[in-house]
């Protein structure tokens, strides 16, 4: 059965991938939910929580609440909190209960504005995705938001759209061919940098969740997109690196399993295809490559698997035939790995013996 | 007089039991305390899944995961079409169920099942389910938790029901009176002055909080007297005597002399003579002493060190230590006492939100503060204090005694605060 797991936990999910995209901000991102979503963030999906602040909250929704739709106490708890604590910007993230009762996040974001005459958006999450979907749906709405038509261009100036600590550990990215970062989406970050994000002429989508972003600041501003990690300062498109089909396989976000296999393709010439276990993947894999959603999937593509490429976890469901080489990731094996966790930037440090 | 909307407040103007007016929630990353997924845990051999949406089902498996227990977990994830057509969520569930069992190399005696908020939201038919899942499994014992915040600030919580639920199962069998049992808690009995006067008068002793196999767990029902001695397995130590037809004693850890003394001989066993006057003497002794070491440092104490942290301030600043600030965000109907006295005595003791909004700024001071509780470490930003949870299975004389001892090594010697409060369930295996 799909929607059943033995050993695997599920990636991240959409209401944390919210926050974690917006959590360097200067923003109050608000969780429209009981409890436990807050808990489980910062516990499991957040290696910020300790040295850095940032406005992140939920309701406590009781079961009165929710019933009745009392939107009047949410209004009010937040306005107090905007008060007290000064944010730049609000935003709302939905949970089951809200989204079941149907709840109009949009319609209270008007009153928001109204009442605190700060900008306020809604996220569109029910923590029922996965982190990349909250990701990318947090990107997109600040976008849409908060971005303004830039004063004035920076030549060969780049974003990196796409970037929290779900996936990554640094941001110590090279770039050759005289280009610079203008602003990082949104990790080491600001809400000034990336709010000149209009200035650049190129996007670099590292992830799948900051594709969407990339879509509207290509129709807004005229900024074209690739998708990829820059690897050895190149900036290029992963899928225009052809692959063919094997038994070598890469289980992990899409993108990034997508670029690691045009990595190895051009340095070793070995084929590798990408098993697309994150949700976003739309126009992202290449024929050799596939969706797999779930541990039952996953395990039953790994099956003639030759090598595979994945989070320790993923060791669980493989076949034990397999060469396995492990490359933890943080929205899988959460605080499990994170010791271990390389830089994905420099890919000679842990992709040995392929 | 109205509760407070700041962060802290003045026990002098505070209002019982509910100091702070309930607004958006901070959570501070401090993992000590328990969750459902430990407590569950705390049944030998039993295997537990849960049955919810995504992000949510992210906080109970990483706690599995991060207990080295993924063995004794299955998930079933809920997802919009489970919501959206009328009699999916049960079907989801008992299939879900049914298929996690099914993948697992030997089915477990015992399973505890976690449906959600949406399962209540949605009217979903939970007998329909244990029924379907009971004749598929005749020789499964299933345990009715909930993961169900929703409905935690009425009522009961989710980890009083669970371990009611987990209760429910052990057998009413032939009354042993030389057995008694601890139940309730999370921590084993320790420091223990009735598990003292039980060694003393030759009863056998279980604690369902200590159980290595489960019928070790199933022979709790032997028991001629059970003990509870923390707030939230009241409700289950209650059920369980009732249905069981034997008598409690529900005595969490108290720093108060006279509530040990009548706790301690409300149990109807034989107390050694002297064991009062020796007992108080020893921890007057131990207090003296703790003031002579840290003076007129500061002390914080948070709500999740013991059941009764009003108590414990109230004994500190009867006994002249400088407590400063009490962590908490309600105050137990077993403290109206102590927050009386506190009230009239001490009226400058500044109760502490650790939920509000502004706790995502704490203001730390400088100087050195003996922190009592994790919570308490992390807000004062100290690396001086009690590692300990739930009153450590401590009670009575020695666990008063042992308290205070634990005060005074965690004056002399830092710990590693970040590396600490992290973790989840003190107590448990940490994998990280």
């Amino acid at each position: 059965m799909k929607k059943t797991y033995r050993i695997l936990p599920v990636y991240t999910g959409d209401v944390s991938g919210a926050a974690s995209a917006l959590y360097e901000l200067g923003g109050m991102t608000v969780i429209h939910d009981p409890s436990g979503c807050n808990s489980t963030y910062n516990t499991h999906d957040e290696t910020r929580w300790f040295d850095q602040e940032s406005l992140i909250y939920i309701s406590g929704l009781n079961d009165i609440d929710a019933i009745t739709g009392n939107d009047d106490k949410f209004i009010k708890d937040i306005c107090y909190a905007a008060e007290k604590m000064k944010p730049l910007f609000i935003a709302l993230a939905n949970s089951p209960l809200p989204y079941l009762n149907g709840t109009d996040f949009k319609g209270i974001c008007k009153v928001l504005e109204e009442k605190t005459g700060l900008p306020c958006f809604y996220v569109n999450t029910n923590a029922m995705h996965d982190y990349s979907k909250g990701q990318s749906e947090a990107f997109l709405s600040f976008a849409k938001k908060m971005l303004k038509d830039p004063a004035k261009k920076v030549k060969n100036g780049v974003n990196i759209i796409g970037m929290t600590p779900l996936d990554f550990t640094s941001t110590d990215i090279y770039i050759s061919d005289g280009y610079g970062i203008v602003s990082n989406w949104s990790l080491n970050t600001s809400f000034e940098n990336v709010m000149r994000a209009p200035e650049a002429e190129l996007n670099i989508a590292v992830s799948s969740s900051g594709i969407a972003a990339c879509e509207y600041m290509k129709e807004r501003f005229g900024i074209p997109y690739v998708k990829g990690l820059p690897w050895n300062g190149k900036i290029r498109d992963y899928m225009e690196v052809e692959r063919k089909a094997s038994q070598k396989y890469i289980v992990g976000e899409t993108v990034i399993s997508g670029s690691l296999a045009a990595y190895l393709k051009e340095t070793t010439g070995e084929d590798y295809n990408v098993f697309a276990s994150t949700e976003i993947t739309e126009g992202l894999l290449l024929d050799c490559d596939k969706r797999c959603h779930g541990e039952e999937e996953i395990e039953e593509a790994l099956k003639d698997a030759e090598v595979i490429i994945a989070d320790p976890m993923v060791k669980y469901i493989s076949p034990a035939s397999a060469k396995f080489i492990e490359l933890p990731h943080f929205a899988m094996s959460g605080r499990l790995y994170r010791k271990q966790i390389p830089n994905l930037m420099n890919p000679e440090e842990y992709i040995h013996g392929t | 007089m109205p509760t407070s909307s700041d962060d802290r407040v003045r026990i002098g103007d505070a209002e019982f039991p509910k100091p702070f007016v309930n607004g958006l929630e901070f959570n501070a990353p401090v993992h000590g305390t328990w969750n459902i997924v430990h407590i569950g845990f705390r049944i030998p051999e039993a295997h537990q899944i849960y049955i919810c949406a995504d992000n949510c089902l992210r906080g109970v498996v990483m706690t599995a995961a991060e207990m080295g227990e993924l063995g004794r977990f299955s998930s079933v994830v809920l997802e919009e079409d489970d919501m959206t057509h009328s009699g999916r969520i049960e079907e989801t569930t008992v299939e879900g169920v049914t298929d996690c069992l099914n993948k697992l190399a030997k089915i477990p005696p015992v399973v505890i099942i976690f449906p959600v908020c949406v399962h209540r939201f949605m009217g979903c038919d939970i007998g329909y389910i244990y029924k379907q899942l009971e004749e598929r499994f005749p020789d499964v014992k299933f345990i009715r938790g909930f993961m169900d915040p929703v409905m935690q600030k009425r009522g009961t919580t989710p980890d009083q029901r669970l371990r009611k639920a987990m209760s429910e199962i052990i057998p009413s069998l032939p009354v042993d009176i030389d057995t008694v049992a601890f139940a309730g808690s999370d921590m084993p009995a320790v420091n223990n002055d009735f598990k003292t006067i039980l060694g003393i008068n030759g009863k056998t002793v279980k604690d369902t909080a200590g159980c290595k196999s489960l019928d070790e767990y199933l022979s709790i029902g032997a028991s001629s007297l059970f003990i509870c001695q923390y707030p939230a397995g009241l409700m289950a130590t209650q059920t369980i005597t009732k249905r069981l037809e034997r008598r409690f004693i529900y005595a969490p850890l108290s720093f108060s002399f006279e509530t040990v003394k009548e706790e301690l001989t409300a149990s109807g066993l034989d107390i050694p003579g002297g064991f009062f006057e020796n007992g108080i003497k020893i921890c007057s002794d131990e207090v003296n002493k703790l003031k002579d070491l840290i003076k007129d440092t500061p002390v914080a104490i948070d709500y999740t060190v013991a059941p009764k942290p009003l108590s414990l301030a109230r004994f500190l600043l009867d006994n002249g230590i400088n407590v400063k600030t009490v962590y908490l965000d309600g105050i137990d109907g077993s403290e109206e006492e102590d927050f009386g006295y506190l009230k009239t005595n001490y009226p400058d003791l500044i109760l502490h939100s650790t939920i509000h909004v502004s706790d995502r700024r704490p203001v730390r001071s400088s100087e050195k503060v003996l922190a009592v509780g994790q919570k308490a470490a992390w807000f004062e930003g100290t690396e001086y204090f009690v590692n300990m949870i739930e009153g450590g299975g401590f009670y009575g004389f020695e666990g008063i005694a042992e308290f205070i001892r634990q005060m005074e090594d965690a004056f002399v010697n830092a710990k590693d605060l970040r590396d600490i409060v992290p973790r989840k369930g003190l107590g448990c295996r940490s994998c990280i």
